[in-house]
C-alpha cells in the first residue's frame, strides 16, 4: 500500500517530494521520478507497449516480493455498492480499455456531455446553496423556525409534512392517530397552509414543499396562501419534488393506483409550467432510490426511467421536450465509497444529457444541462458513536464537491438517528459545507479528477450500465410497467437483504458497528416529544373549520373536482377552487380516491 | 421424503409481521422476512396500513405463534397497546409479541410492561432476532 | 363422544378453527381427530379453484370476489398458497396483502398456507382446510393456487369450480391448453382486460372454447376482467354462483364430490402406505444388500423395489 501510495503521489505530482519510502536502488527520488514521467509516457507512440513491459516487470519484480511478505489484508477488493472489482492500480491501459477520448467522454464544463459540470465556472464564481431540512411542529412553529434559518443566512427552506398530510388523509382519520404533526407540519387546510407560511418571504429564495401524493391540493394551498398575502409567485422559487412514481418503488407515501398517480403528477407539472412558470414542479429524488439502497446504476437508472415516463407523461400535453426539459431537478445522495460516488455524479450529468439529446432531440440548453442537488447520504450513519458521523459527512461532501454536486447540497445532521435537531448539531453540518468549500481547495478548480484512471473508467463504466439497465427497463415498457409488475421493489429489496447480511456476517466493515465498537455503548434514542394536546387542537380546528364554513360551495366545488377527475381535464382549476372554499386535503384527496381508486400492492409489488 | 411419523416432524414457527397505520417504511420488515423464512419459519405478511383490528384478525386467522410490529414513525405507543389489549381479550394472549424499529428506552419498558415480550432497536442482528424466537418456541 | 376442538370450530370460533387448520398443516394426531369429527359436517360448500400465472392478478381478483360474494350475503374462506423455500423449509406468504381490505370482517376467513414441499401448486393440508371451512359454515371457499406454472391442475381434482385466469398478450390460453387446463377449467379470467391485446386473446380464447363445446348443460365461458378496477368482477361472481347452481341441480355436485372423495382417500392412502413401507423398509436388513446392489448396478432399482416390497409382505 506505501509503495503504491507513493509512486502515485510522486507521478501525479511530478516532482520528487519524498514520502518517506525508500527507494530500491537507492538514488534519489527525484532520478526516480524524471525517468517515469507520464507526460513523457503519454506522449510518445509507443508508450502503450512500453507501459505493458513495464507493468509486467513491476509485477514480478517489484509488486511479487512486496505481496510475499505483506499479503493482501482481503481476498477480493470490491467497491461498496456496485461490488465491482477495485483493482491495485489504474493507468492509461485502462483508459485504452475503454476508448477515452477527452472531447467526447469530458469535454468542458457547462458543455456537452457536462461531465465536468453543468456551470462554465464550477463552483468559482458561486458556491452551491447550503440548505439544511428544516424540522417539524405545527404551523406557526414551522413559520417561527424558518424566520431563524432566514435570519441566520440560509435561504433556501424545505416544508416536509405529516404522514396524515402525505397521505392525503385528514388529521381526524382513524389511520393518523398519533401521527398528527409529527413527522412534520399538519395542513388540513387552506388556513393550515396560511399559518405555515407567515414567515419573511422577502428573505427567501427557495422553498422545498415535500409532499407527493396529494401534490395537486399541497400547490393549490400555496397559490391560495400567498396570493392572500400578496407574495409575488416570481419572487421565489417553489420547488415540489411531487415524486410519485418513487413513492410507489420504496417509500410508501402512494394513494391511487400508478396510472392515476402519474397522471395527477403530470397535471401539477403542465399547470406549473403554463401558470407559474418560475417554479420546478419536479423532482425526481432518486435518493430515495438509494436510501432504498439502489445501488449507482440502480438508482440512475430507475431514476432516469422514472423521469421519462414523466416527460413522455408530459410531453403528451402539447408541449415540446425543450419547454418541458428544463423544469425537471434531481435529488440525490452520495454515500462512503468516495470513488463510486464521484463516478456516480459525473455520469448522471451525462446520461440526463445523452437521454435528451438521443431519445428525445432536445437541443435547449437549459434542457441538457442536470439541475441536481445532493447531499451526504444518510444510510451510511451509525446510531454507535455518532461523532464519527462527522467524519463520515466531511468525506462525503469532499465527494460531491470533487464530482460536482450540483446547485444545491444538504447537511444531514450527525446524530439524526437519536436525536432531536439541536442547534449544535446545525451548527456542526453548516460548518462541514463551509470547510469543505473554504478550507480544502477543491471547489477553487473545476472538476479535478478528470483525467484520473480510476474515474474516468468507473465514470464510464457506470454510465455504460446505466444505459444498459435503462434499455433493459425499455424492454418492459418502462417505469410505470417496471412498478406495476413490482421490477424496481424486487431489486431494491434483494439490495436491502445483501446489504443487511455484509453487516451482519462483518465482510463489510462498518465502524463503531462490526468494526472497533464498544460493547458497553448504549445510545439513547430521542424522539421528537409531540405535545399531546396538539393532536387534539388540530382535530378541533378541523372540526371547527367544517362548522363554520359554506359546506353548499365546498359540495359544489368537491364536485367539480370529481368532473375534472372522470375526464382528461387538468385537476388543478378545481382543486384551486376548492381549497380556496376551505374543503379539506383529505375530502379532496377522497374525491379523487372515488374516482380513480386506491392502490394496494400485491406479495410481488411490495418487494417482501 | 422423510420417513418420520406425522407427530414427530417438527413444528414450524409461523409469524406475522405487520406494520400499524401510516409508517411506510418497509427496509426492516423485508429483511427480517427473509431472515426469517431462511431460519425455516412461516411468514405472514400483512402488508400497509393496519388497524390493531386487521392485525389481531389476521394472527388469529393465521393461527401465528409470533405477532412482529415494525415501527419506524414513533406512533407505536398510540396502536401497539391496543393490538396487545385485543389480541388478550380475545383470549390469545399467549402469542409472542415483539418489536421492532425506532423505540426509544422508556416507550419499550412501558410496552414491555403492558405485554410485549421484547423490543428489537434498529441495528439489531437479524440473527439475535431468530434466536430470540428460536428460544422461546423451545420453551413454551 | 365429542371431541372438544371440533365442537368450538361447529361452533364457529375462529382461533379453534385456525389451531386445527394449523394441527393437520403439522401433521399432529388431534388434528386428525378433529376432522374425524368435523368430516361428516363439511360437504356442503362450492369449492373455487383460481389459478393462473404470477402476474396475472389472483390476489386482486379473488379480492374483488370475496366483495362480491360477500355482498351476495356468502360467507367466504380463502385458501391462499405460496411456496416453500426448498433450501429452508420456511415461506414467506404474501398474498393477503391483497385481501386485507377484509381482514376484520367475520364473514370472512383468509388462511395463508406453505407449500410444505408440495409440487402442483396446492400445499400438503389444502384438502384438509377446505374441510375445516366447509364443516365451519362457509358458503364459498376460494383456493388461490401458487401460480408460478400452467402445470398446476392438482387444484381442479379438489374442487368443483376451477378458474383460469389468464392475461392479455403472454400466451397463457396457449399454455393453458398444454396444461390440460381448457378441458377442466370452468371458467376463463382474462384479467387485466384494459391492457393491448385483450381484444386478441379474448378473441383466440372464444374460438378455443368454442372447439370444446360439447352438448353438455354447462358451456365453458370467458370473463374480461379489469380486477383492479372491479371491472367484469360481478359477472365473474355470476358465473361462478351459476356453475354453482348448476352442479347441485344436475348430479354434477355429487358427481364432483364424488370424485374429490376417491381423490382424499387414494391420497391418504397413498402417504399412509408409502410412510409405512419406507418406516418399515429402512428398519430392515434387506435394505443396505438391495440399496448396495443396485449402486453396484448389479439389479436395476425396479427388481431392488420389487425385492424390498415381496420381502415386507412376508
Amino acid at each position: 500500500m506505501r509503495l503504491y501510495v507513493a509512486a502515485q503521489v510522486s507521478i501525479v505530482c511530478g516532482h520528487g517530494a519524498s514520502v518517506g519510502c525508500p527507494m530500491p536502488d537507492g538514488k534519489s527520488v527525484e532520478s526516480y521520478v524524471s525517468k517515469r514521467d507520464p507526460i513523457e509516457q503519454g506522449a510518445s507512440s509507443d508508450g502503450g507497449s512500453d507501459l505493458d513491459a513495464n507493468f509486467k516487470r513491476w509485477e514480478t519484480e517489484t509488486l511479487a516480493p512486496a505481496l510475499e511478505s505483506a499479503p493482501e489484508r482481503k481476498e477480493k477488493f470490491r467497491t461498496q455498492a456496485l461490488k465491482w472489482d477495485v483493482n491495485r492500480l489504474y493507468s492509461p491501459r485502462d483508459l485504452e480499455a475503454i476508448d477515452f477520448d477527452f472531447n467526447r467522454d469530458v469535454g468542458f464544463p457547462g458543455e456537452f456531455p457536462y461531465t465536468r459540470g453543468t456551470d462554465p465556472n464550477g463552483y468559482r464564481s458561486r458556491l452551491w446553496t447550503m440548505a439544511q431540512v428544516t424540522g417539524f411542529g405545527t404551523g406557526e412553529d414551522w413559520a417561527t423556525r424558518a424566520d431563524y434559518m432566514l435570519e441566520q443566512g440560509l435561504d433556501g427552506l424545505i416544508i416536509e409534512y405529516d404522514l396524515p398530510t402525505t397521505n392525503g388523509l385528514d388529521s381526524d382519520h382513524p389511520l393518523a392517530a398519533g401521527e398528527v404533526g409529527r413527522a412534520g407540519v399538519a395542513i388540513d387546510s387552506l388556513e393550515d397552509m396560511e399559518r405555515t407560511l407567515s414567515f419573511d418571504f422577502s428573505k427567501l429564495k427557495h422553498l422545498t414543499s415535500v409532499c407527493n401524493g396529494p401534490q395537486p391540493v399541497n400547490l393549490a394551498m400555496i397559490i391560495a396562501a400567498i396570493e392572500k398575502k400578496g407574495i409575488d409567485p416570481a419572487s421565489f422559487t417553489l420547488q415540489m419534488p411531487n415524486a410519485i412514481l418513487i413513492e410507489y418503488t420504496c417509500v410508501g407515501r402512494y394513494i391511487y393506483p400508478p396510472e392515476h398517480g402519474l397522471r395527477v403528477a403530470t397535471d401539477v407539472i403542465e399547470y406549473t409550467i403554463r401558470n407559474q412558470p418560475h417554479w420546478v414542479p419536479i423532482a425526481v429524488v432518486s435518493a430515495q432510490l438509494y436510501a432504498a439502497r439502489a445501488n449507482p446504476v440502480q438508482e440512475l437508472a430507475f431514476g432516469f426511467s422514472i423521469a421519462m415516463e414523466y416527460l413522455d407523461s408530459v410531453l403528451k400535453r402539447g408541449l415540446t421536450i425543450d419547454e418541458v426539459a428544463p423544469y425537471f431537478s434531481f435529488i440525490t445522495g452520495v454515500d462512503m465509497d468516495f470513488f463510486e460516488a464521484i463516478g456516480k455524479l459525473r455520469a448522471y450529468r451525462k446520461v440526463w444529457a445523452r437521454l435528451l439529446t438521443e431519445r428525445y432531440g432536445a437541443k435547449g440548453e437549459d434542457s441538457l444541462r442536470l439541475k441536481l442537488m445532493s447531499s451526504p447520504g444518510t444510510m451510511s450513519m451509525t446510531l454507535q458513536q455518532p461523532l464519527n458521523n462527522i467524519s463520515r459527512l466531511s468525506m462525503q461532501m469532499l465527494s460531491c464537491v470533487l464530482g460536482g454536486g450540483g446547485q444545491t447540497m444538504t447537511s444531514p445532521l450527525h446524530d439524526e438517528a437519536h436525536a432531536l435537531p439541536s442547534e449544535e448539531a446545525i451548527a456542526v453540518g453548516a460548518a462541514i459545507q463551509n470547510i469543505v468549500a473554504h478550507e480544502s481547495g477543491t471547489a477553487d478548480t473545476i472538476d479535478p479528477l478528470a483525467g484520473s484512471y480510476y474515474v474516468e473508467s468507473m465514470t464510464r463504466r457506470i454510465e455504460d450500465a446505466v444505459m444498459a439497465e435503462i434499455e433493459k427497463i425499455d424492454a418492459m415498457g418502462g417505469a410505470l410497467q417496471a412498478i406495476k409488475t413490482g421490477y424496481f421493489q424486487r431489486e431494491l429489496a434483494r439490495e436491502q437483504f445483501d446489504r443487511n447480511k455484509e453487516i451482519e456476517d462483518g465482510s463489510r466493515k462498518l465502524v463503531g458497528v462490526n468494526h472497533l465498537a464498544k460493547d458497553d455503548e448504549e445510545r439513547q434514542i430521542e424522539l421528537f416529544a409531540l405535545d399531546p394536546g396538539s393532536e387534539q387542537r388540530q382535530i378541533e380546528r378541523l372540526e371547527a373549520l367544517r362548522e363554520r364554513r359554506d359546506n353548499t360551495k365546498v359540495d359544489a366545488a368537491l364536485g367539480r373536482v370529481r368532473a375534472a377527475a372522470e375526464t382528461d381535464e387538468n385537476l388543478m382549476p378545481s382543486v384551486l377552487e376548492a381549497v380556496k372554499v376551505l374543503a379539506t386535503q383529505g375530502e379532496i384527496c377522497d374525491v379523487l380516491r372515488e374516482v380513480f381508486g386506491v392502490y394496494t400492492p400485491d406479495s410481488l409489488t411490495s418487494g417482501v | 421424503m422423510s420417513s418420520s411419523s406425522p407427530s414427530d416432524r417438527p413444528r414450524t414457527i409461523r409469524v406475522l409481521l405487520a406494520k400499524l397505520g401510516l409508517d411506510a417504511h418497509t427496509i426492516g420488515v423485508t429483511v427480517i422476512a427473509k431472515s426469517l423464512r431462511d431460519a425455516g419459519m412461516e411468514v405472514i405478511y400483512s402488508g400497509l396500513k393496519q388497524t390493531p383490528e386487521m392485525v389481531v384478525a389476521t394472527a388469529i386467522q393465521e393461527d401465528v405463534d409470533v405477532v412482529g410490529i415494525s415501527s419506524l414513525s414513533a406512533a407505536h405507543m398510540n396502536h401497539l397497546p391496543r393490538v396487545i389489549e385485543l389480541l388478550k381479550a380475545e383470549g390469545v394472549g399467549d402469542k409472542l409479541i415483539i418489536a421492532g424499529g425506532v423505540i426509544p428506552k422508556e416507550d419499550g419498558e412501558t410496552l414491555k410492561a403492558q405485554g410485549v415480550a421484547e423490543v428489537f432497536t434498529m441495528g439489531t442482528e437479524t440473527a439475535t432476532i431468530v434466536r430470540y424466537i428460536e428460544d422461546w418456541w423451545a420453551t413454551r | 363422544m365429542g371431541n372438544a376442538l371440533a365442537d368450538k370450530v361447529l361452533a364457529g370460533h375462529v382461533p379453534s378453527a385456525a389451531r386445527v387448520i394449523r394441527l393437520l398443516e403439522d401433521g399432529d394426531a388431534e388434528g386428525r381427530a378433529a376432522l374425524a369429527a368435523l368430516y361428516p359436517h363439511s360437504g356442503k360448500a362450492q369449492i373455487i379453484g383460481v389459478t393462473g400465472p404470477p402476474g396475472a392478478g389472483k390476489s386482486t381478483l379473488v379480492d374483488r370476489l370475496i366483495s362480491a360474494f360477500r355482498k351476495r350475503d356468502k360467507r367466504v374462506g380463502v385458501i391462499a398458497i405460496d411456496p416453500t423455500s426448498p433450501f429452508s423449509g420456511g415461506a414467506i406468504l404474501g398474498d393477503r396483502v391483497r385481501m386485507q381490505s377484509h381482514a376484520a370482517d367475520s364473514g370472512v376467513f383468509i388462511r395463508s398456507m406453505a407449500t410444505r414441499g408440495q409440487l402442483g401448486g396446492l400445499a400438503r393440508a389444502t384438502d384438509d382446510a377446505t374441510v375445516v371451512l366447509d364443516a365451519m359454515g362457509f358458503d364459498v371457499i376460494v383456493i388461490e393456487t401458487v401460480g408460478v406454472g400452467q402445470d398446476e391442475v392438482d387444484v381442479i381434482k379438489l374442487v368443483h369450480s376451477t378458474a383460469v385466469v389468464c392475461l392479455p398478450g403472454t400466451g397463457d390460453e396457449v399454455q393453458a391448453i398444454k396444461a390440460g387446463l381448457m378441458e377442466a377449467a370452468d371458467v376463463f379470467v382474462l384479467n387485466k382486460a384494459d391492457l393491448p391485446g385483450a381484444d386478441e386473446a379474448e378473441s383466440h380464447l372464444q374460438t378455443l372454447l368454442h372447439l370444446e363445446m360439447n352438448d353438455r348443460e354447462w358451456q365453458r365461458r370467458l370473463v374480461r376482467t379489469v380486477a383492479e378496477k372491479g371491472e367484469g368482477i360481478a359477472e365473474l361472481c355470476d358465473a361462478l354462483v351459476a356453475h354453482d347452481t348448476y352442479l347441485r341441480r344436475s348430479d354434477e355436485f355429487a358427481l364432483r364430490s364424488a370424485a374429490r372423495a376417491r381423490h382424499s382417500l387414494f391420497e391418504r392412502l397413498r402417504d399412509l402406505a408409502l410412510e409405512q413401507a419406507v418406516d418399515a423398509i429402512t428398519q430392515s436388513e434387506d435394505l443396505k444388500q438391495v440399496l448396495d446392489a443396485v449402486t453396484r448396478r448389479e439389479i436395476d432399482p425396479y427388481l431392488g423395489a420389487a425385492q424390498l416390497w415381496h420381502a415386507l409382505k412376508k
